[in-house]
């Protein structure tokens, strides 16, 4: 009685206290905000490598144009924060986060548009931020309102694929079809090594395979299209259990390691890292993530699904970036800053000192993710699942895959069971 | 044994007070209006502070329920459509299955073994020693073991390295997504048997010893003496053990949260319970919030757990005995 009790009093007296704070416009700039001065809400911990970095052009900023920045290093915590703060009025000036949680303030109207920032000259560079962050990056974003996707600067990009030690002899060869990534999976398990390892129980990780199939099989925005279709009817095309079966295939094919079905993340993950799985399928950030685990001489490579009958060869794009909340006290200060930290100088460091691949092509990526940029810079690129609402994935898409996943269901039954959830959420959505 | 004892003697009692009641009032005397003169002062703060706390949040989460809101933009009037929503979403019809496992299946169990222990445990020596034992999983904080259990019931940890030396070759897939939940259920019954067995005993300890002597003289085993002299005399121990077992069992939620949820992700639906489902809510990741739901679902979990406790406390109601 007392646990969803207190969730929903908390939140509901937080906001309710909140709501009497008044509006931020009337107790704005009045209370020396200043034109100099604004407040910036990280996502990262203050002992995290891109918070360094991040804090690092801070002090120069403030050394270089006497702005004053008020950093508060919130940590993931943040995107249930942002919330009632900016309900409250009492929205920082400047926060990031990668976009999926931003989107969920700009879906509600309450973030900035930025355009005036990709418009803005990058100091010392003599360049608009607009010509160094490429466009088909932001276009992967979900439109605001106004039908602009210039509501958040990127300065972290991260991708997916199946990742592998190039190092590894068997793993020469990149497959270039479908059938032959089968065929290369056939090979390993002729030597007895399993060819992709999972945690079972992870659904994003493990989707993201499917993810890509239908975009192979069907075209990009097909999950956009059978998302949109209320009907449920866009789980009907015949190329969508063809990218079903084709899960199917590996699954039932026993190229899965052992237990994926019956452990808990990370154990598998380890497993794949100590070399006894080929591939695992994850975000660029498992390259950070294993790098004390991988033996000396590992070499991070990444496959993307390899197309099924040509063309489509889209690859997968999430940017972390910069957001300002529509209610922001000092917009300009803290857009000015964005303009400054796109500067090489500032953006290296993230790719040299916090081990990620950053927006601007010009900025090699660190040499674990040295594959997937290129990849990145020589495809078209889509947003991961087609930036479908996560209320989505978890009660639609998810519950159902997992199911097929673990080879309980066919992938005709995946399907079925897809589109029933699929017409129950839109029965319950709105 | 509760239903035929209770209607009879439940009656007179309450006849008698009611009658005294009145009378009392009729002729007060000086420690009746001094008590009378007093009751305002003592309790109007804490009623204050109940209301503002407890009963304010209450009403405007029922004022929210009805609107469609996200915590940031306008409030839009729903009507009772947040409710036609619940009533027809089957992750919340889940959810309350599954709360309810935990509060019935769960309930069970643990009393079973609390029961069973309190027999064990009011004859054995060292029975302080064995009682901090049994006690100290309520210490640990539950996210221990969500984290722990990844490590001992992994594919090649050490829970299925012990069954493997005795010969099981195809172990239970301890993590699977079937069995997750039962697993956290496991967990939330093991830490929950010590922490009822300690109260249970302490009402225990108060039974005169020498009822157990007589009963014993008369041939009575162990199993009859809990029947017959234990779970009687410790009648209203437990009665309040079933109402804080039946109140904690709806909060369980960080379990759930650390069994089934890794990375930033929330744990499978198969998992939730109200209070996840309350707290998905409101703090989704990557959608946006949905308060006036949330406030809709705390709310119905509220009147399900309300009807619950005053359910069960007239089902384990009868007289107290003296002793």
């Amino acid at each position: 009685m007392r646990g969803p009790k207190i969730v929903a009093a908390g939140v509901m007296a937080a906001l309710a206290l909140a709501a009497c704070g008044g509006s931020p416009s009337e107790n704005g700039s009045a209370e020396g905000g200043g034109k100099g001065e604004f407040t910036y809400w990280s996502m990262w911990r203050a002992d995290e490598p891109q918070a360094k970095v991040i804090k690092a052009a801070i002090d120069r900023f403030q050394a270089e144009t006497g702005t004053k920045v008020k950093v508060e290093w919130q940590g993931r915590d943040i995107k249930v924060k942002i919330g009632p703060a900016i309900a409250a009025g009492k929205a920082p000036d400047l926060w990031d986060n990668a976009a999926d949680v931003v989107s969920t303030t700009v879906v509600t109207g309450q973030a900035a548009d930025l355009s005036s920032v990709f418009d803005s000259q990058v100091p010392g560079e003599g360049k608009k931020v607009s010509e160094l962050i490429d466009t088909k990056l932001v276009d992967t974003l979900p439109k605001d309102p106004s039908g602009s996707t210039k509501w958040l600067v990127p300065y972290e990009l991260i991708s997916t694929g199946w990742f592998y030690n190039a190092a590894d002899k068997d793993l020469a060869e990149q497959p270039k079809t479908w059938d032959e990534l089968i065929k290369l999976c056939d090979a390993l398990k002729a030597k007895d090594k399993p060819c992709l390892a999972s945690d079972g129980e992870l659904m994003w990780e493990n989707f993201l395979t499917l993810d890509l199939l239908l975009v192979r099989d069907n075209g990009a925005g097909t999950l956009a299209k059978i998302f949109e279709d209320k009907s449920g009817a866009g789980w009907d095309a015949p190329g969508v259990l063809e990218s079903a079966k084709r899960m199917e295939q590996l699954v039932k094919g026993g190229y899965l390691i052992k237990g994926y079905d019956a452990s808990k993340y990370p154990a598998q993950q380890t497993n794949w890292a100590q070399g006894k799985a080929a591939f695992l399928s994850n975000g660029s950030w498992v390259a950070a993530e294993v790098s004390t685990l991988v033996g000396p001489d590992w070499k991070m490579g990444a496959l993307q699904i390899p197309p099924t009958k040509g063309g489509n060869t889209e690859v997968n794009v999430s940017l972390i970036g910069f957001s300002v909340p529509k209610k922001a006290e000092n917009p300009e200060p803290a857009k000015r800053f964005i303009s400054y930290f796109i500067k090489k100088d500032n953006l290296e460091k993230i790719a040299t000192e916090a081990k990620n691949i950053t927006p601007r092509a010009d900025i090699p990526a660190p040499a674990e993710l040295a594959d997937v940029q290129k990849q990145l810079s020589s495809n078209p690129v889509r947003p991961v699942l087609d930036n479908l609402p996560r209320e989505y994935n978890q009660k639609v898409l998810f519950p159902a895959f997992l199911e097929m996943w673990h080879g309980k269901i066919s992938a005709q039954e995946f399907v079925a069971k897809a589109k029933e959830a699929h017409v129950q959420y839109w029965k319950t959505a709105g | 044994m509760t239903a035929t004892l209770t209607p009879a003697p439940e009656k007179a009692p309450r006849r008698a007070r009611a009658s005294s009641g009145a009378s009392r009032r009729r002729d007060s005397g000086p420690l009746e209006r001094q008590q009378s003169r007093l009751f305002w002062p003592f309790v109007a703060p804490a009623l204050l502070v109940y209301g503002l706390l407890f009963l304010a949040p209450i009403a405007y989460a029922a004022w929210t329920s009805l609107y469609r809101w996200d915590g940031m933009g306008e409030m839009e009037w729903q009507g009772l459509k947040n409710y036609w929503i619940l009533w027809n979403d089957p992750n919340f019809a889940s959810s309350i299955v599954n709360t309810l496992k935990i509060l019935v299946i769960g309930g069970v169990i643990t009393f079973l073994c609390s029961f069973l222990l309190t027999l064990v445990l009011r004859e054995m020596r060292a029975k302080l020693f064995a009682r901090s034992v049994l006690f100290f999983p309520n210490l640990v904080n539950a996210m221990v073991f969500g984290a722990v259990a990844g490590f001992l019931f992994s594919p090649d940890g050490p829970v299925n390295a012990v069954l493997g030396w005795v010969g099981v070759e195809t172990p239970p897939k301890w993590l699977g997504t079937d069995n997750v939940f039962t697993l956290i259920m496991a967990t939330l019954i093991w830490t929950a048997t010590g922490y009822y067995t300690t109260i249970i005993m302490a009402a225990v300890d108060q039974i005169p010893p020498y009822l157990y002597e007589a009963a014993e003289l008369e041939g009575a085993s162990a199993w009859q003496r809990l029947r017959h002299v234990t779970i009687p005399l410790a009648w209203d121990v437990i009665t309040v053990c079933a109402v804080l077992w039946t109140v904690s069992s709806v909060k369980v939620f960080e379990l759930i949260l650390l069994f089934g949820g890794s990375n930033a992700a929330e744990p499978p639906m198969q998992t939730w319970t109200t209070a996840v489902y309350v707290y998905a809510s409101v703090f989704p990741t990557g959608s946006v919030p949905k308060l006036g739901l949330a406030s809709a679902a705390a709310l119905v979990s509220l009147v399900m757990v309300g009807l619950f406790t005053v359910l069960l406390r007239r089902l384990m109601r009868r007289d107290p005995i003296r002793y």
